[in-house]
């Protein structure tokens, strides 16, 4: 199911310092300067999150760039898996037994760019709103019929700007007993929502994202901000391909009720 | 158990809520009626009309409810023009409530609601069956749900109690459920205004200078008072107690509530002390399901409404025992952080103020509003102060709060999801907030476990940490459950061998 990798390092970013060799985990330059690491050890759990907290520091904050060399967390979590016998998951039979862990993880992953369209028009349609009632209120009250242009092209900018660091922002890793993600221009948010916890994923298209062949996954979990888990910009293949990945891995992480 | 129906005072009672509910458009009715010339016969038959029509509707209502508590489920056919059939699976019911305010008790009847996780509003809403019904039902409820018949002749388990308040605890719950908020906000207005009379004798705008910070204070005072007393009567003769693996209540003067929480079901705990309970040592302790919406204060999750700061956790220990915190301060800069944001405050109040003083007729000692500079400070430190978190071995716990301070535990099992944020002033200091999100109605106040302003490493750290140990819990609960099926079919089975409980 990796073969997702290729086609997102094509779209975006600087390209994968090394083909398809898995990086050492001890490695420091595999820390610091791969940002997907395709093919990277998915047992390893420390090197992803530093790798996942520098592309925003480097590309927005720069201040930040200790923030990633977190202290290492104990536990081996080779160990912990080494319960579950690795046989390769068949599509049909999901009892907890069967799945293979290993396969259905991926590295750290960004949207598609195409994301940033949706975003954009999107504020197209609020740009031209407010820009309409600035025309109005210019045209009407002080005589400057030009104000709701400006105020449109302002709020435009904006929101390509915004678009564009808000997908710079964006990615998120299906790591071996949770999802994480990491996103946000004015506020950086990391969620981590384990497998145990997921009710269920949708795969939702709106217009835009139909026409441009996207799709956005939303995960549910029992907490009191449940839906507030979503990823957009998805192509629809991955996005069905997150969809059946996150219902396996939840199946197989066998959690009892969750409330 | 046959199918049974609500009982049949309901029907009257039920009719009288509707015409009550439709009281302004009878009284508008009759009214206009008059003043239109038409007698005032019209206006009431109407009335007798509208009485009648609900007695009817009721009446079928009543007629087509149905409920029944079969061996795993509770089930209800209810509708009059269209059908519903519910099935509430025993296991799945979070709390079982029972209410009735004065009205049902002179009728001899009771609310009776059972709640499950999903689901925006009550699952099961009886309104209303007998009191001794109700009290059948939920011991019934309970009974089936801890997996005995209803033959048995196992006898029910001793209920200890808990906690019962005392008057001296009442008196206190009401002095302080005193909103200090309502109070700081008069006293916020009193020397703004109050100068302005000796410098503008003689404006017409005098008197109501005079009579509006009096206006304001009395105000505050009696939505105070109100506070108090709508605690006194909501908590009167509050008792706890614990029959097995769940607390039971009972609560109310005028209204009465009763209800069962399962041990099992717990989230989270929350302690709240406010300003003036710390100061007197006091404390109060609610217990969180998921049966209840998000911001739902239906306040039956409230376990201990108000005792001495020990007792309190000493009680929250036996429903969960956590650990002795240790707990972690955020760094001396969220507090600088503070210390800014309330200037910024006072300073944007200030340019209201002096707004409102140059812009309109009302004018008065608007700098007096700068007396906030100094105490913006004094209010950081104190909001600093009280934020902390803590690991426990199976806990985590968060506090937060100056003018109410909350801690919250909440067990790693427990945990759904551990959100970690930066905001662009937070970045600026290197500080982030953790929020960990469990499936509880968010509380009362409506407020999640947080830590606040942690060092940005230290977040990150703590999200791991957390999310590992809920990890190492399930993994933990995963082995107990395997050992448990293996000892079900093991006097059948060849027997528990030694290479059998692949959790360990």
């Amino acid at each position: 199911m990796n073969d997702g990798d290729a086609e997102s390092d094509e779209e975006a970013g600087p390209p994968p310092r090394t083909g398809s060799d898995p990086p050492e985990p001890g490695d420091p330059e595999a820390r610091d300067g791969d940002e997907r690491g395709p093919g990277r050890p998915t047992g390893d759990r420390e090197p992803p999150r530093a790798d996942a907290s520098d592309p925003d520091s480097s590309s927005e904050v720069g201040a930040e760039s200790e923030d990633g060399e977190g202290s290492p967390v104990e536990g081996d979590p080779v160990e912990e898996r080494s319960g579950v016998p690795g046989t390769p998951g068949e599509g049909s039979g999901v009892s907890p037994e069967e799945v293979d862990i290993e396969e259905l993880t991926g590295p750290v992953r960004k949207l598609d760019p195409r994301v940033r369209y949706v975003w954009v028009l999107g504020s197209v349609m609020g740009s031209l709103v407010l820009g309409g009632i600035a025309a109005v209120a210019g045209f009407v009250a002080l005589d400057r019929p030009l104000l709701g242009v400006a105020v449109f092209l302002f709020l435009l900018a904006l929101g390509a700007v915004l678009a564009v660091l808000r997908y710079r922002s964006w990615s998120y890793e299906v790591r071996e007993d949770s999802l994480y993600l990491e996103r946000g221009v004015i506020t950086h948010t990391r969620t981590v929502v384990p497998y145990v916890r997921i009710q269920h994923v949708d795969a939702s298209r709106g217009p835009v994202e139909r026409a441009l062949g996207l799709a956005t996954a939303v995960v549910y979990t029992a907490g009191s901000r449940g839906a507030d888990v979503s990823i957009p910009g998805l192509t629809t293949e991955r996005a069905d391909d997150l969809q059946e990945r996150l219902k396996r891995l939840a199946i197989a992480a066998e959690g009892e009720d969750a409330v | 158990m046959p199918a049974r129906r609500l009982a049949p005072l309901s029907v009257f009672y039920r009719a009288g809520e509707t015409v009550f509910r439709l009281a302004w458009l009878l009284v508008i009715a009759t009214i206009g009626s008059r003043s239109m010339g038409i007698p005032t016969e019209v206006g009431a038959g109407v009335v007798v009309a509208g009485l009648v029509l609900a007695l009817l509707y009721q009446f079928v209502y009543w007629q087509r409810y149905e409920y029944e508590l079969t061996g795993d489920t509770f089930d209800i056919r209810s509708g009059v023009l269209s059908r519903r059939t519910r099935e509430i699976p025993l296991g799945r019911v979070q709390n079982v409530d029972l209410r009735r305010n004065v009205v049902q008790r002179a009728l001899g009847i009771a609310e009776v609601r059972l709640e499950t996780a999903g689901g925006s509003e009550t699952e099961a809403q009886l309104r209303f069956v007998g009191e001794e019904e109700a009290q059948q039902l939920r011991d019934a409820v309970s009974r089936r749900k801890r997996g005995v018949d209803e033959d048995s002749t196992e006898p029910e388990p001793e209920a200890d109690l808990l906690f019962a308040i005392t008057p001296k605890e009442l008196f206190i719950l009401g002095v302080t459920s005193i909103d200090l908020r309502l109070l700081s906000l008069a006293s916020v207005f009193l020397p703004v205004v109050v100068p302005s009379l000796t410098d503008r004798f003689g404006d017409p705008l005098v008197s109501f200078a005079m009579t509006a910070p009096v206006g304001a204070f009395g105000l505050a005072v009696a939505a105070a008072v109100l506070s108090g007393l709508y605690s006194i009567t909501n908590y009167y003769g509050f008792r706890l107690s614990r029959a097995g693996s769940e607390l039971r209540y009972e609560r109310g003067l005028l209204q009465q509530f009763a209800g069962t929480i399962p041990l099992e079901k717990v989230q989270t705990l929350s302690i709240t002390e406010n300003v003036l309970a710390r100061r007197l040592g006091y404390a109060s302790l609610s217990v969180e399901t998921a049966g209840y919406a998000p911001g739902d204060s239906s306040g039956s999750q409230s376990a201990v409404p108000i005792a001495e700061r020990d007792r309190v956790f000493a009680l929250a220990r036996s429903v969960d025992a956590f650990g002795e915190p240790d707990w972690q301060r955020p760094p001396k800069r969220a507090r600088t952080r503070y210390v800014v944001r309330y200037t910024a405050l006072v300073l944007v109040l200030t340019g209201v103020a002096y707004g409102v003083d140059r812009f309109t007729g009302f004018s008065y000692a608007w700098y007096y509003v700068l007396v906030g500079v100094p105490l913006a400070p004094v209010g950081a430190h104190l909001k600093w102060r009280n934020l902390a978190y803590a690991l426990c071995e199976d806990h985590v716990l968060t506090r937060a709060g100056f003018w109410s301070r909350e801690t919250r535990v909440v067990p790693y099992y427990r945990i759904q999801t551990v959100v970690d944020s930066r905001t662009v002033f937070q970045r600026r200091r290197r500080l982030a907030t953790v929020l960990i999100d469990t499936a509880g109605g968010g509380g009362i106040t409506g407020n999640d476990a947080r830590a606040i302003d942690i060092d940005a490493d230290a977040a990150a750290d703590l999200r791991e940490t957390v999310h590992d140990r809920l990890q190492d819990s399930l993994d933990e609960a995963r082995a107990v459950r395997r050992r448990r099926r293996l000892e079900s079919i093991a006097p059948t089975g060849a027997g528990p061998g030694p290479d059998v409980s692949p959790g360990d």
